[in-house]
């Protein structure tokens, strides 16, 4: 096991260095320095103390957005709907947090979570239901309840729980989550995240659900024979990955907004997504994409501001990225061409 | 040159850190019949799968006509005229048994297959060898055997002059085998080289020229047939004799407490609409009650449905006195089910687990492996330790993975599982299949010890032999019901074997009608 981990981080660094040395040609192309837009890049990210604020607030909810798709995939489920969790868990606590104003600030606080985390959980359970007793394809329904999502607290910060302004947006909540790193928007929330992110590695990993969920995920077959009742498996899963949507929506809109702003968590999903996908859905190694993906996303304004170079270059980096993280197939196939070529030789020969 | 078509010499294969073979050495005569044999895990298979190109071998050299072998891949090896039939069928259900035998080198014509000139060239095949198989029917409508036809087939079509046959009996009637057999001949006195892979001590016997022996990943021999004899052939397969016929000399016949009971049980099938027509059966407590039949008769919905993973339409179950249909498989198995799946890779086991997880995924809820939740890591090595040595299951790493393991012990970690915690019923469903002789003996030996401590136990087997050296009692099952009932007094492979072809299939009728008039 031990070296398998070790050849999995060196391929993950490999294939970083490959995607940024293709990314270095393209910028080539248009005519700059790919060193300078480098570290025009790592400075974007990390150069001051707002920038590295600003690198952490972006990896806090997409930390939680890996690990929410993470934990349905190992349980043999693609949830896909976890954006939808968090723009209806940020509705919820928002509500929360701008309403119940009876209650005192810490109790408020936790009951702002406690209402992100049960409507991100609910939220999840439909396409977990339509799955397990149904056999309704969840990618297809999570996809579909991601624009539902959207569009429902659309509808609200636009009319019943708008502020009026212009821009679609509710009125500030009374309770928010303190800042670290003042002016960036890094907020409390990364601890909550790290905490969590940590909590669940290890549940997962010393309980009795986390074996199940195991089994269930790598043969469902054999564990419906062992007992271990899959569908019920499934169904938590997918309830804890809407239930970390939730809690990512919460500090979004109590660390960084302070209000529900209309479309905040575009592409929160899609992203957390790829950071677990591209590390095949593994735990410890799912913060550190995270952390990776946020860091360029974080860098692209770097290179916008300091070089011509265009923040679409980074997309296409990304995309490179991820294009030979998930090359499997292709690695193996150069594998056997080089084994032929050996043989060949030594027939010649 | 030397006399040999192929040579293979000083053979050692690693799979990380696990030897499958440390000493591997063959070869092959053109024309000859050559068995390898050994039990699982001897690495036999191995072996074939090193000529074959599947796997490289670490060490040693493999030299075909003369010319030295390296790197080469199973597309180069039928390029040279070597064929593998494997195991495990690789024949696409939904497609005719033509189309599956041109599927990768079809014949075209403009832009669309020519089919009349493929199913001419294939009709030329059954014909010339009298492999009796039907072109245009569908996989899922032919039995084992044809699709065993179908699979030589192609390895025919693709030119194979030798052919190498994994394990091909496993899966097979004693009358296909026989007609497996004649086929073999035909292909023989055609000149073609065959390589047949086997455990079976007379089956080896009876087909070959040439014997290769292997135990515990080394070679021991190669034999001519005609110098040997089944005690020498078994004393080199394991290094000292075995006695598979443990037949019970005094059949029990005291048995008080039903055990398990089955009352007109009906099942629906995947394809049909029952697939299980109204079987009864009761199992005593210390009894073992056999469960003969071709595989594909009900047997798996039968084992299932008690089990809980399958829905009974109608009837009803019950384990010692409790009803048990259609509850859960885990309030069944509360009851006191203990269950060896037919199918053990999918069923019985997670491959991509330890062996210590796997030894305790049936009991995860006992207290001793998990307190408020959390899981007793120690308390589950302890099993698995105290389990690989008592069933002794190799190699006794209880990390792992089953996948590493070879058949035979993969096998072994399911029947630890479930008879290290029998107490009411035991469904044993083909519990030795694609197992090695060793094992064999053990695991019936264990099953047998389970009844022994007043276990009603139903074994489901495709093997005549097993079910007639352990059952008390015996059914068969053919297309969904029960059709014979006897006691294992009067149950010999002749009248089983024609039971469970139902007494219908052609040639085998009249041999059935025979039989049953003798009977009378």
């Amino acid at each position: 096991m031990k070296t398998d981990n070790r050849a999995f981080i060196v391929r993950i660094l490999l294939t970083i260095t490959i995607s940024l040395v293709i990314g270095a040609f393209f910028i080539l192309l248009i005519g700059e320095s790919p060193i300078e837009a480098y570290i025009a890049l790592v400075k974007g990210a990390f150069g001051s103390k707002l920038r590295i604020g600003t690198t952490l607030a972006g990896f806090t909810p997409l930390l939680l957005t890996s690990v929410a798709f993470a934990v349905a995939a190992k349980a043999g489920a693609f949830n896909v709907g976890v954006e939808g969790a968090v723009f209806l868990g940020a509705l919820v606590a928002a509500y929360i947090g701008i309403n119940w104003t009876f209650l005192p600030k810490p109790i408020l606080l936790i009951a702002c979570f406690l209402g992100a985390i049960l409507t991100g959980a609910i939220w999840s359970l439909i396409p977990a239901l339509l799955k397990v007793y149904y056999n309704v394809n969840e990618v297809t329904v999570t996809i579909l309840a991601n624009s539902v999502a959207l569009y429902i607290t659309s509808y609200f910060v636009s009319g019943p729980m708008s502020a009026g302004g212009t821009v679609s947006q509710s009125h500030p909540v009374t309770v928010t989550l303190p800042k670290i790193m003042f002016p960036s928007n890094a907020n409390a929330g990364l601890f909550i995240a790290l905490a969590i992110t940590i909590c669940l590695h290890f549940y997962l990993k010393k309980s009795k659900y986390g074996i199940k969920l195991s089994f269930t995920g790598t043969n469902s077959l054999n564990a419906e024979y062992a007992g271990m009742n899959p569908k019920k498996v499934i169904i938590y899963s997918m309830m804890i990955s809407g239930a970390l949507g939730g809690i990512a929506g919460c500090i979004e809109v109590l660390g960084v907004h302070g209000v529900f702003l209309n479309n905040f968590a575009v592409g929160l999903g899609t992203n957390g997504m790829l950071a677990s996908l591209i590390v095949k859905n593994n735990l410890v190694a799912v913060p550190f994409m995270a952390f990776f993906l946020a860091t360029l996303n974080a860098g692209a304004m770097g290179i916008q501001q300091n070089t011509n170079v265009p923040k679409s270059i980074v997309d296409t980096i990304i995309a490179i990225f991820i294009l030979i993280a998930t090359m499997d197939g292709i690695i193996a196939y150069v594998k056997n061409r080089r084994l032929k070529k050996t043989n060949k030789t030594e027939v010649t020969r | 040159m030397s006399d040999y078509i192929i040579e293979m010499h000083n053979i050692t294969k690693e799979f990380g850190d696990i030897v499958a073979i440390s000493d591997g050495q063959f070869n092959l005569i053109e024309g000859e019949i050559h068995s390898l044999i050994g039990e699982n895990g001897a690495g036999k298979s191995t072996l074939m799968k090193l000529l074959f190109g599947m796997y490289e071998p670490t060490s040693g050299d493999i030299i075909y006509k003369g010319e030295k072998l390296t790197h080469h891949t199973p597309k180069e090896s039928i390029e040279l005229g070597i064929g593998m039939v494997h195991q495990e069928f690789m024949l696409i259900d939904d497609l005719t048994v033509w189309e599956n035998v041109i599927l990768g080198s079809e014949p075209t014509k403009g832009f669309s297959i020519d089919a009349s000139k493929a199913k001419k060239e294939i009709q030329a095949y059954i014909d010339k060898y009298k492999l009796d198989v039907d072109l245009s029917k569908k996989i899922n409508q032919i039995s084992v055997g044809e699709a065993q036809r179908v699979e030589i087939i192609k390895v025919l079509s693709k030119g194979a002059d030798i052919i190498i046959l994994d394990e091909p009996t496993a899966v097979l009637t004693p009358q296909e085998v026989d007609s497996l057999f004649v086929i073999l001949q035909h292909l023989k006195d055609d000149g073609k080289t065959i390589v047949f892979i086997s455990h079976k001590m007379n089956e080896v016997l009876s087909i070959s020229d040439r014997i290769t022996v292997m135990r515990q990943a080394k070679y021991v021999d190669t034999i001519e047939n005609k110098n040997v004899t089944p005690t020498m052939l078994s004393q080199m397969m394991i290094g000292r004799e075995v006695f598979l016929d443990n037949k019970k000399t005094k059949p029990k016949e005291n048995f008080t407490e039903i055990g398990l009971k089955v009352e007109n049980v009906w099942v629906p099938g995947d394809k049909v609409i029952s697939k299980l027509k109204g079987v009864s059966l009761e199992v005593y407590k210390g009894e073992i009650l056999g469960v003969a039949g071709i595989d594909g008769n009900g047997q798996l919905e039968l084992e299932e449905a008690i089990a809980g993973l399958r829905k009974i339409e109608k009837g009803s179950v019950y384990i010692s006195k409790n009803e048990t249909t259609n509850k859960t498989p885990i309030e069944i198995r509360k009851k006191g089910l203990t269950y060896i799946p037919s199918n053990r890779n999918t069923r019985g086991l997670n491959r991509q687990m330890s062996i210590e997880t796997n030894l305790v995924s049936t009991i995860l809820d006992e207290e001793r492996f998990s307190k408020s939740g959390l899981i007793n890591f120690k308390a589950i090595k302890e099993n698995a330790l105290k389990l690989l040595e008592d069933f002794d299951i190799r190699p006794r790493n209880p990390e792992l993975l089953t996948s590493a393991q070879s058949g035979g012990n993969a096998q072994k970690v399911v029947v630890a599982r479930e008879i290290s915690h029998a107490s009411e019923v035991l469904i044993a469903s083909q519990p030795t299949r694609g197992v090695d002789i060793g094992a064999i003996e053990s695991i019936r030996s264990f099953v047998q010890s389970a009844s022994e401590n007043g276990v009603a136990v139903l074994l489901i087997s495709a093997d005549i032999n097993e079910i007639l050296s352990l059952s008390d009692r015996i059914i068969v099952m053919f297309e969904g019901e029960i059709v014979a009932n006897l006691k294992s007094s009067e149950a010999n492979e002749e009248n089983l074997g024609v039971y469970m072809m139902g007494g219908k299939l052609g040639g085998f009728a009249e041999l059935g009608e025979e039989l049953h008039n003798e009977d009378r």
